[in-house]
């Protein structure tokens, strides 16, 4: 498997087809005399902007953290995913992880509260 | 017959989202001030656009995903961001221009001047957003779009000098103004090969469920589509050619138009004029809307269909309110919309290379569309349209500087 060409930046599903959002980043563990581990993947605004320049990312996790806001991205164990030919999955719930915790505010405080949504 | 009503329906939603205040604008200004001779540039932007909605729509109706998608998976995030960035700024420019001709076409109507009316269309749009389905958007609005070929019946009922019209088909060197008949067809071209125009065709694919059954449809849809898309169009500079050239009348503001029907139609061509202004904006506006929040959301992996209630999809539904309120934030400042809309198509030009490049890649790309990879005669086109895109983004900005006005 080619990590970038198969996994980074791919649409993540969780066990039940529902998005989740992309693979924004793939962690390897590198520990003395052992070849590279996989060890998770990653969601988040933070593993983002840290593609475009870890100054950006720090200066976005900053502002999120003055206002209250987890920064840290959410982390999937690379054993709980499923990379397929162009499709990844999860195994795990989506409404239950980090990954749609904007989706699920957004829906409880701003959209759901408007009427006919 | 299904299959027929498939395709006649899809041709026509295809005009809807062709025809918009950017084309009716560039080829009235054309015809006014350049007569016939700048039917070419409406004919080349008509064949490029055909080249790349059948490819966006092919793409999609095989891989089962959008541009978007692709871009993000193939050329990584940093790409994605700049074409998000670009993509998103312009379309918001264009959306405002949409939303201010919806205005003018009001205003045209009731007398009251257009920047009150923002605040009512930017509501109705949103309205039908958040109620509508995507076929409503698409089929729906589309369908009444088709008050604007009295333009094209317009132009027949003229009369115009048949072989002046075809000699206009042909490329040639300016008489006179020549940076503002360089401006003119750039404008024209950012009016025609527009990136919302294949981004939201390839989502529509996806929304419409499109498998690999559908790569034959789309080909017909793509280019009776854009073809009659661009009749409209040459309707439209033919009508300035007759009736504004002559006098030479300037097309400096959007209540200038009523005059392209008025002298064919009398007084019901001035209420045919509000009629298609108002509903190809409106169907614009509905169209640049959707391809922004599905950019957003595709781009970042988030769930998206116009055939979802809102709260399902609640950061999808809060991408295309954001993106009503902020353009009709530009809108209500009561800036001339025609400057904003020939602005914005002069900036459209200038960033078509950003979002026509990736084609070349992702239409070669075995793991997406398979056996539907481009033929050598399509990869050829796609070459020469990113040419022309290469070119538009380095003339766009000097002749909106020096041939603009």
């Amino acid at each position: 498997m080619n990590l970038v060409r198969d996994c980074l930046d791919k649409q993540i599903d969780d066990r039940f087809k529902r998005r989740m959002g992309r693979v924004d980043g793939i962690v390897l563990e590198i520990e003395p005399g052992r070849p590279p581990r996989v060890a998770y993947v990653e969601l988040g605004v933070k593993t983002l902007m840290n593609r475009v320049s870890s100054r950006l990312g720090n200066a976005i996790a900053h502002l999120l953290e003055s206002r209250h806001i987890e920064s840290a991205p959410y982390r999937i164990p690379w054993g709980k995913v499923h990379v397929g030919l162009n499709e990844v999955r999860a195994d795990v719930e989506a409404e239950k992880t980090p990954a749609l915790e904007w989706e699920l505010w957004l829906r409880k405080k701003v959209i759901g509260r408007i009427p006919g949504a | 017959m299904k299959k027929l009503m498939e395709i006649a329906l899809g041709v026509v939603t295809s005009v809807g989202g062709f025809l918009e205040i950017g084309s009716i604008a560039t080829a009235a200004q054309a015809g006014a001030d350049f007569s016939f001779q700048l039917i070419w540039a409406i004919l080349l932007g008509g064949l490029c656009i055909i080249f790349l909605v059948e490819q966006a729509g092919r793409f999609s109706a095989v891989s089962g995903r959008t541009i978007p998608d692709a871009i993000r998976e193939r050329f990584g995030f940093n790409y994605f961001a700049f074409l998000y960035i670009v993509l998103a700024l312009v379309s918001l420019l264009v959306l405002a221009a949409e939303i201010g001709g919806v205005c003018i076409a009001l205003e045209l109507a009731t007398g009251i001047r257009f920047q009150w009316w923002t605040v009512p269309a930017a509501f109705l749009i949103w309205l039908v957003m958040w109620k509508g389905t995507f076929g409503v958007i698409e089929k729906g609005v589309s369908v009444l779009g088709l008050v604007t070929l009295c333009f094209v019946v317009g132009s027949v009922l003229i009369h115009p000098p048949w072989s002046q019209v075809v000699r206009g088909a042909v490329p040639s060197l300016p008489h006179h103004d020549s940076t503002h008949y360089w401006f003119v067809v750039v404008s024209i071209l950012g009016a025609t090969i527009s990136p919302y125009l294949y981004f939201f065709y390839s989502s529509g694919a996806i929304e419409d469920e499109w498998k690999e059954t559908h790569v034959g449809i789309n080909r017909i849809i793509a280019t009776g589509g854009m073809t009659f898309g661009s009749v409209i169009s040459i309707g439209v500079l033919i009508l300035a050619a007759m009736i504004f050239a002559p006098q030479g009348v300037k097309v400096e503001h959007y209540t200038q138009l009523p005059q392209l029907l008025v002298p064919v139609f009398g007084y019901w061509g001035y209420w045919l004029l509000v009629a298609s202004v108002g509903i190809a904006c409106l169907g614009a506006s509905l169209e640049i809307t959707l391809e922004i929040a599905y950019l957003t959301a595709q781009g970042f992996g988030w769930n998206w269909s116009e055939n979802q209630r809102p709260k399902a999809e609640a950061r999808f539904a809060a991408a295309y309110t954001l993106t009503i309120i902020l353009a009709a934030l530009v809108t209500v400042t009561g800036i001339d919309p025609l400057t904003i809309t020939i602005f914005s198509m002069a900036l459209t030009a200038a960033t078509l290379p950003v979002s026509i490049v990736p084609f070349l890649f992702l239409m070669n790309d075995y793991s997406y569309v398979r056996v539907y990879q481009n033929s050598w005669f399509s990869n050829a086109v796609v070459i020469v349209i990113i040419g022309i895109a290469f070119v538009l983004a380095l003339v766009s900005i000097p002749l909106q500087i020096f041939g603009g006005s």
